[in-house]
């Protein structure tokens, strides 16, 4: 049955081709760029400006004899990030002959069901925002593309939290000039991961971790952590984690416990747009969000900005989120790569896929220029930081970009 | 301090000149001060605020269990309802942050909690007409599977009125008012809590053990259908606790929203279930089992915090439940509503 309607859909794409071919112009044979990530809910508020930077790259495109559309999956569930549902959507792609890469996905959770998925299907897959250092590297990177060992099929544009959590660290302990710190973890991949490489780089930098708490998402209750936190007098609490496994929650309670006027500080997880956003960080936390900062592992002021900011206020009519230059960028190389293929020869997922990964190739992107190494990961290990501003917003607060730094040899 | 055990008690009080009783009042009292010594004040506080949640959630399970022997699964997201309806209250008249002048603070808590008893009593009672009473001759996993159905629902709807998200509920009890107590920092709120939920408790024992209805209840309880030959009016009884357990939810889920400021469509579950787990831990259909269970695992949890094993927090709850089961199958104070004195 599934075979006689690709071949239905292969013969109509044939004729199509066939129809049109010679006489140029926009239609030719129909690719798709598959879209994977959580679109709706409070995941919409991160993931959405992502989504939105790939489908303007891919509708600026134009490739002589093909047609490229995106095909964009919501794997949000209840409004969270789902990987039973991004592993379901990526079977879809994989079954779909037109889809010659994937935009995908913002969570790391998803992306370790996605890849052994996509692996096996030899489909190209580029992430905006994974930073999980498991999904690429060492043994547990080996694990996940088991099926195809030796065919990188997953990149990435945004670093890793092994950089990501330290980077946060160093500003913590070097520009703000703290000591002390207490953490809490969400007790997940992402949250415990990155709390740990905070807690190391912290100690190294000579600072002390006077307590160290894990709570799983669903409690709502802080107050005995904190009051423990509280004895051991730290300057500063890291959250590791994101905003709907609590991060929020930890801050609204921090006055209640007496620690309203400690530092607050987190990854990407906390950073959600402005206050205005139903669920996020911010909104969450009211007032007490003042005197909190955050990294983004993606580079904040990038070369392209004033140009694609424009472009993007022109299409969607709204400023660029924090994802949305990284969304563009993964569309590019996924395009460039397509076009690479092309140009020697035949356009099919291993001519994509080889093309994207080739350790040779620098791609030209929003971003600025990016190689990926043997595992598929960036060589632009770019930190931005970021502080919230309470008159930001009309007054409902966001975050201010503070700086970057560059962790890049 | 159940009906059967309390014969064997007579029993052997004859003998035992009435050591036990006072070694009862003992233990309890040498427990709660070696909780004191060991967290200190301020941890003292937040588990007696936990624990009084969890108690007044726990007390809507046991209630319908006692009356129906239906373990209401909705029960927790019914918590959760109470939350959104404080929260709405609260938002639409206006207020957003902390009320410092004690009149009008006071003012508004009482109407929040009329308000959301009210609602949440109102549409307790309209469940059980519809999804439950039609049910009451089926076999009992029928009503069980209806319970997890009505759970859904609410979780939906909630979800489709607020979102999915976390929704900010206002704050209205200042953070800053807190007491200075041998160095310690208690917030006034912490005991406002703890005092609302032991006044609940106090006037359901009374309402219980003393009126009219509250007997009805008991009767109902003991035994359906003599209670019916007997005159008792059996729907209108069961109504009753259902507006009675569903209102105690929604004092609950103003608290909640007092207390922790933020509310999300799926707070039902987890409430839901450590409320459940007080209500076994203390006898199911017990009223005062179901809070004492909901004080303990406030404090189980805190503890474990104190003693660094916060991560294991829902593991020692859970351990300490099966621990108690395997000694005491019937929970900690034995089971049934009905046969309390």
């Amino acid at each position: 049955m599934k075979f006689a309607r690709v071949g239905v859909a292969l013969a109509a794409a044939a004729i199509v081709v066939t129809a049109c071919g010679g006489s140029g112009g926009g239609a030719g044979k129909a690719l798709k760029i598959g879209i994977s990530l959580p679109l709706s809910g409070s995941a919409l508020a991160s993931a959405g400006p992502a989504d939105k930077g790939a489908r303007l790259a891919i509708k600026e495109f134009t490739l002589a004899g093909y047609t490229v559309a995106p095909d964009v999956k919501d794997h949000a569930v209840n409004g969270v990030h789902d990987p039973q549902q991004g592993a379901k959507d990526m079977t879809a792609f994989a079954a779909d002959p037109t889809v010659v890469a994937v935009v995908g996905p913002f969570n790391s959770s998803v992306a370790k069901v996605q890849i052994p998925i996509s692996n096996e299907a030899g489909l190209l897959q580029c992430s905006p925002a994974n930073t999980n250092p498991d999904l690429t590297k060492g043994d547990a990177g080996k694990q996940l593309r088991a099926k195809q060992p030796d065919k990188i099929n997953y990149v990435r544009v945004a670093t890793t939290d092994d950089i990501q959590g330290p980077a946060v660290a160093q500003y913590g302990y070097q520009t703000l000039g703290l000591k002390k710190v207490a953490i809490i973890d969400d007790t997940e991949t992402y949250g415990k991961g990155i709390a740990d490489a905070f807690a190391a780089e912290w100690t190294k930098l000579g600072g002390t971790v006077v307590g160290r708490e894990g709570a799983p998402k669903g409690t709502t209750d802080y107050t005995a952590i904190l009051t423990k936190f509280k004895d051991s007098a730290p300057e500063a609490v890291f959250y590791g984690g994101v905003t709907s496994t609590g991060g929020g929650l930890v801050r609204k309670q921090m006055p209640q416990a007496g620690l309203g006027d400690l530092v607050y500080l987190g990854g990407d997880g906390i950073q959600d747009g402005p206050g205005t956003t139903d669920g996020s960080f911010i909104n969450i936390a009211g007032e007490a969000a003042a005197n909190s900062f955050s990294s983004v592992a993606a580079i904040a002021e990038y070369p392209g900005k004033a140009d694609f900011d424009k472009k993007y206020q022109a299409e969607y009519g709204e400023a660029p989120g924090a994802y949305s230059a990284s969304g563009y960028a993964c569309a590019q190389i996924v395009l460039k790569a397509i076009t690479t293929a092309a140009g020697k020869g035949d356009i099919t997922r291993e001519s994509v896929r080889a093309a994207a990964t080739d350790t040779a190739t620098t791609f030209d992107t929003v971003l600025g220029p990016v190689k990926f190494d043997a595992v598929g990961d960036t060589n632009q290990k770019i930190i931005s930081l970021y502080k919230v501003d309470l008159t930001a917003a009309g007054g409902k607060g966001d975050w201010i970009f503070d700086s970057q730094v560059n962790y890049g040899n | 301090m159940t009906a059967v055990p309390a014969t064997n008690d007579a029993g052997r009080a004859r003998s035992g000149a009435g050591l036990r009783p006072l070694l009862r009042l003992l233990v309890p009292v040498a427990i709660v001060v070696a909780a004191w010594l060991y967290m200190g004040p301020e941890q003292f506080v937040n588990a007696m605020t936990r624990g009084a949640i969890y108690a007044l959630i726990a007390l809507g399970y046991t209630m319908v269990y006692g009356i129906i022997e239906l373990i209401n699964f909705a029960h927790g997201d019914m918590f959760m309802v109470g939350s959104f309806v404080s929260l709405s209250f609260l938002t639409r008249l206006g207020f957003s942050g902390a009320i410092t002048n004690v009149g009008l603070l006071a003012v508004v808590i009482v109407a929040t909690f009329v308000f959301s008893m009210v609602v949440m009593g109102l549409i307790g009672v309209l469940i059980e007409r519809f999804a439950y009473k039609p049910l009451r001759r089926a076999p009992r996993l029928a009503p069980l599977i209806t319970a997890i159905g009505v759970s859904f629902i609410l979780q939906n709807v909630v979800q489709l009125f607020y979102g999915p998200f976390q929704t900010n509920s206002p704050k209205i009890f200042p953070d800053t008012w807190f007491l200075q107590f041998a160095g310690a920092r208690i917030p006034i709120l912490s005991l406002f809590i703890i005092c609302v939920a032991f006044g609940m408790m106090v006037a359901l024992q009374l309402f219980i053990g003393r009126t009219r209805l509250g007997r009805s209840m008991r009767a109902t309880a003991a035994d359906r259908d003599a209670a019916a030959l007997m005159g008792v009016n059996i729907n209108r009884t069961i109504a009753i606790t259902f507006l009675i357990g569903s209102a105690l939810a929604g004092a609950a889920g103003v608290v909640n929203g007092l207390q922790y400021g933020v509310s999300r469509f799926d707070d039902g579950f987890q409430a839901g279930l450590k409320a459940f787990t007080a209500a076994v831990l203390g006898g199911i259909g017990n009223t005062v089992g179901a809070a004492l269970g909901g004080f303990i695992i406030g404090f189980i949890e805190v503890a474990a915090v104190v003693a660094g094993y916060g991560r294991w927090g829902p593991a020692i709850v859970f351990g300490t439940l099966v621990i108690v089961l395997v000694f005491r199958p019937a929970g900690l104070l034995g089971q049934q509503l009905g046969e309390r004195a």
